[in-house]
């Protein structure tokens, strides 16, 4: 119920918010800007794509969006929470809470069922029931049929399927997906893409893309692109004009 | 069952390579461990009692004086729970039909004997049996020798003293069969109670009352320092572990065991931290999900700790099912062997280092590597992030050696075995160093083609990293065995050069110098000439440097060879087995100077140039020490405590010769006739314990073997294991070549030369860290000499190769059946 009520009143605070983020790793010789002033706000319910090339930074952002990482500079914001400030176990709690991921090579336990894989965060969190609200997503992603499979029985877009099902059963209030049809072919990709879209628009999660794919950046709301570490917001589409702030 | 639950289950991690070969290498462990401590225990017992039943006891207690010795002596013992059975031996002559003979007696009473049994026959023809008890009252057991001498059979009787007695059996052997010079005589034994009503014991006869103790070694050693304080010098203990026979060649096979047992410790160790590390490595993906998932870092450390926990379970349950079967299985071949009932003994402290094995090597090995999963980033489900660069496995392999070593010294406790296999250690990694920068500089310049060898070069050099520590285990591992195989080769031979089968197994003394001649014809006219004579002479040592001798030595009672008479002889050249440790042995022409066995030299303080003097009769002899040497005394031949030249100090002594020779079992009969004609000359036979051994010796060769076949099979796996560590990523590699049109038959014979290449050269770094650590084993613990084993040298590189080129063959299987799409698919 505190649940709930706490998220009411951070309805109207944005669901991330970015500020003056640069990221730096060091090398032997020298020092390598990965990302630099990356300034951004991303809203409850919003869908937002990053597009860049390989090398562009994108992954390194995502991967701090979600605090999976901490910047060298600047501040991330994630639902109310300094997420750039906690430690790596207060990170990995509110993860566990607030946050769902697609990736790119699925990440499924291999040694895991389908069904297996999906309940393994709605345990961690301590939902109850988990089997049955586990077997009702795979039912939702259309793999009612293939529960008691391993990763390795599965098609690769039955594998994003499935890692689509488990990014949801936590009902995260935001969602990241590191180029989720990367490795699909075109026609499964496009399903793949379909059902995230769906879920995303039903569980009116936020949803954090990165993908070099234009044509999949195009069904989300909002699009960035990203090149040597700077992001831009080239063309703002109609319905999110009031939302970005750059 | 829950998923995060099922994250844990034992079953689920089964499903993975490395955790297979984890508890793979755990079972194996624990089970080789185990099965070697008990086995070692319950051969070392065995061994014991074979040992023990050389005195019938444990320890024996002999009173020379003539006096029994006080009865709270054996109320003592008793109270200790320790068994004791009494003794008593003397020389008298006895009668039969109408012929008198000298024989010794022994007496027994009811209790004999505490270990071993007595070898009897009922009559010359009948079959020998074992019996765990002396005559009865009013009945002798009598060498068949003395019913040849005396002309009686079997049931008819023998007076002994003032008693006639019944001859109710003929003695084969007496378990405290002994070999001492004073049994020349047959022997008789009879029951104690008897011995009184013979009349034969009067004031001032000499008569030497034996006292057996059997029990608990503990409780043996606290009766020992209780009884200590109150011996006198004529009282004499004697435990298995001094007595003269063949104690140091059972030492060196316990040592054996030993090292066997350290070794097996050491393989395993090494199975469970190459496994793990690979372990650990493949679940970083799995860290890393979790992580994102919100597991924390200490949720994380407590995920694989009880992991571990569960697999050493797993490891120590799994191994002791397999050890127990094994070590019924070799027991039993033990008792075939020793054609007696080996009673089984199950004992548990043979199980703890089993278990201490399985846990040191789950937390020494297998710990520190999965410890650092929790510093796995998160970050690494999006973006795969440098590995462990290396230098985290420096502790790692710290940790490892300490433990590696606290654990074969737990399993030891013998610092030089641990320092031999250290230093061997040592120097193969500081060789594989040099190999690794040899590897790189020189291999870096060759490059890729369609030929077999550059293929296979062109690996070994790209898989530099995986090479180099493959080889590094497998040479560690090749070190190892062969240590133990060369151990166990200059063992045996020690072994079978000190008992030939045609060992000496008859003396003959007391040959008067005028029937020298005609003893060396007798036996060569049956083919079986005399070897070495020697002529002996008997003689007390009383002065040291002009100072009687007792005054010289403060500690003279200690030193028994000052109490009795000596056998001196002389001697033109040094006997094989006898070394010279300090000085020079007579050279030829030599008249002066006396050789002193290095022993006895140390005890009283002897030095070369230092002078002896000795009391012959009424005769005096001085002499000059010239030169040291040791003696092999568990060798079956006359050994002396001094020697002097030819026409030396002894020359005009009354002297007697004495000679040790071998008779097949199928010529005894020869002995009749020889005691027919030379009536005077005293014959010993040993053969009966030259037999028993032989048998010992087979025995503990057995064991050795089969600890060997054991420990071998161990180091096969640790292979396996290694092999499929890399076996993933070969695979993928293999797939690959395949993919851009490598044909099949270039694939097969660059892998089994990349394998082969890898086994030749941990085979050479094998053996010689192997040479290094027998080197230094030999000379600190087995005490022999250390000698370059060709015969090892060659074949263990090629063996080794060999192997490896056929396990190479093996794990590229899959990729050679499977289409390389599948197989790229499921390597994925």
């Amino acid at each position: 119920m505190s649940d709930l009520s706490e998220h009411h009143s951070q309805d109207l605070r944005p669901m991330l918010k970015v500020t003056d983020l640069s990221h730096r790793v060091s090398l032997e010789t020298d020092t390598l800007t990965i990302l630099q002033g990356v300034n951004l706000e991303i809203n409850r319910g919003e869908s937002v794509a990053i597009v860049g090339r390989s090398g562009s930074g994108k992954t390194t952002l995502l991967g701090l969006l979600a605090g999976l990482d901490t910047p060298t500079e600047g501040t991330v914001e994630l639902d109310g929470a300094m997420i750039s400030q906690l430690g790596e176990d207060e990170r990995a709690q509110l993860r566990s809470r607030r946050v769902g991921f697609v990736f790119q090579s699925f990440q499924l336990l291999p040694a895991l069922t389908a069904l297996e894989n999906v309940m393994l965060p709605l345990e961690l969190s301590g939902s109850t029931g988990p089997e049955a609200k586990a077997k009702e997503l795979l039912e939702r992603v259309g793999l009612g049929e293939r529960l008691y499979h391993t990763p390795r029985q599965l098609s690769g877009g039955e594998q994003q399927r499935v890692a689509i099902a488990r990014a949801f059963a936590s009902e995260p209030a935001v969602l990241f997906a590191d180029e989720p049809t990367g490795n699909l072919d075109n026609r499964t990709g496009h399903d793949v893409s379909d059902l995230l879209m769906t879920l995303n628009r039903e569980q009116g999660t936020t949803l954090v893309m990165v993908t070099h794919d234009e044509r999949l950046a195009a069904r989300c709301g909002r699009q960035f692109s990203i090149e040597a570490g700077v992001l831009t917001e080239p063309a703002r589409s109609a319905e999110a004009e009031t939302g970005a702030v750059n | 069952m829950a998923a995060s639950q099922k994250l844990m289950s034992v079953r689920r991690d089964w499903r993975e390579r490395d955790v297979r070969v984890v508890l793979s290498a755990l079972i194996i462990a624990v089970a080789t461990v185990a099965t070697i401590a008990l086995f070692a225990s319950q051969l070392q017992r065995t061994l014991v009692t074979s040992a023990s039943s050389f005195l019938a006891a444990d320890r024996q207690l002999e009173s020379e004086n003539g006096r029994e010795i006080p009865e709270a002596w054996l109320e003592e013992a008793s109270s200790r729970r320790i068994q004791t059975a009494r003794m008593v031996e003397f020389s008298t002559m006895v009668y039969g039909a109408d012929n008198f003979q000298l024989v010794s007696v022994k007496a027994v009473n009811d209790a004999y004997p505490l270990r071993g049994q007595v070898e009897i026959q009922e009559g010359a023809d009948a079959p020998r049996q074992l019996v765990t008890s002396g005559p009865a009252p009013g009945e002798v057991w009598v060498n068949p020798r003395l019913l040849r001498l005396l002309e009686l059979e079997v049931g008819d009787t023998l007076d002994v003293g003032n008693r006639q007695l019944n001859i109710s059996g003929l003695l084969v052997r007496e378990p405290d069969g002994g070999f001492r010079m004073s049994s020349l005589a047959p022997r008789v034994m009879m029951h104690s109670s008897d011995v009184a009503s013979t009349e034969v014991i009067q004031e001032g006869s000499r008569v030497e009352y034996v006292y057996l103790f059997a029990g608990d070694e503990g409780a043996l050693n606290n009766y020992y320092s209780w009884l200590q304080p109150q011996l006198e010098p004529s009282h004499e203990w004697e435990g298995v572990r001094d007595g003269e026979t063949f104690s140091e060649s059972l030492q060196r096979a316990e040592r054996f065991l030993l090292l066997g047992g350290s070794l097996a410790v050491m393989l395993a160790a090494v199975a469970v931290a190459v496994a793990s590390r690979q372990y650990a490595m493949s679940q970083r993906d799995t860290v890393a999900l979790l992580k994102t998932l919100g597991v924390n870092s200490k949720g994380i450390g407590r995920l694989y700790l009880r992991r571990l926990g569960l697999w050493g379970l797993v490891g120590a349950i799994g191994g002791l099912l397999v050890a127990l079967p094994l070590f019924w299985l070799l027991s039993s071949v033990l008792g075939d062997v020793l054609e007696q009932q080996v009673d089984m003994h199950l004992d548990p402290n043979a199980l703890a280092p089993a278990l201490l094995t399985a846990l040191v090597s789950l937390f020494a090995f297998a710990y520190p590597p999965i410890r650092r999963l929790k510093n796995v980033p998160a970050m690494r489900v999006l973006r795969s992030q440098p590995g462990e660069s290396g230098r985290e496995a420096i502790p790692d392999m710290a940790i490892a050696i300490f433990a590696i070593f606290g654990l074969v010294w737990m399993y030891a406790r013998e610092v030089s075995l641990v320092l031999a296999l250290l230093g061997g250690l040592a120097l193969l990694l500081g060789t594989l160093a040099m190999l690794g920068w040899v590897l790189v500089t020189t291999l870096r310049k060759i490059s890729g083609g369609g030929n077999a060898w550059r293929l296979a070069l062109v690996g070994l050099y790209r898989h530099r990293r995986a090479s180099l520590s493959q080889i590094a285990v497998f040479a560690m591992t090749l070190m190892l065995a062969a240590t133990l195989i060369l151990v166990r080769t200059s063992l045996l031979d020690d072994w079978q050069a000190q008992l030939p089968d045609d060992a000496p197994n008859h003396f003959l003394i007391n040959i008067a110098p005028d029937a020298v001649d005609g003893v060396e014809e007798f036996w060569a006219e049956r083919g079986q000439p005399l070897r070495d004579l020697y002529p002996m002479v008997r003689g007390r040592l009383t002065e040291l440097n002009g100072q009687p001798v007792k005054e010289a030595v403060t500690k003279e009672e200690r030193v028994g060879a000052l109490n009795r008479e000596l056998n001196l002889t002389w001697m033109e050249s040094l006997p094989d087995d006898n070394e010279i440790v300090s000085g020079q042995w007579f050279r030829p022409g030599d008249q002066r100077g006396v050789s002193i066995e290095a022993e006895l030299a140390g005890k009283l303080g002897v030095e070369v140039g230092d002078e002896l003097g000795f009391t012959i009769g009424s005769d005096k002899v001085t002499e000059t020490v010239t030169s040291i040497r040791t003696v092999q005394w568990d060798s079956i031949k006359p050994n002396f405590y001094m020697a002097f030249p030819p026409g030396g100090g002894l020359d005009d002594m009354p002297a007697t010769w004495i000679t040790a020779f071998y008779l097949p079992r199928d010529q005894k009969s020869a002995l009749n006739e020889f005691s027919r004609q030379f009536p005077t000359v005293s014959l010993l036979e040993v053969d009966h314990i030259i037999e028993r051994i032989q048998e010992i010796v087979r025995q503990v060769t057995q064991a050795i073997e089969a600890i060997l076949a054991l420990i071998l099979a161990a180091a096969l796996v640790v292979m396996a294991a290694v092999v499929s560590a890399t076996m993933q990523e070969r695979q993928r590699e293999g797939a690959l070549l395949r993919t851009l049109g490598g044909r099949q038959s270039l694939l097969v014979r660059s892998t089994m030369l990349e394998f082969a290449l890898l086994g030749f050269f941990a085979g050479i770094l094998g053996v010689i860290a192997a040479e290094a650590a027998v080197w230094a084993l030999q000379f600190r613990v087995f005490e022999g000499q250390f000698q370059w084993h060709w015969q090892a040298i060659l074949p263990i590189p090629v063996i080794s190769a060999l192997v490896l080129a056929l396990f190479g063959r093996w794990q590229l299987k899959p990729v050679l059946s499977v289409s390389p799409m599948l197989l790229l698919r499921r390597l994925e």
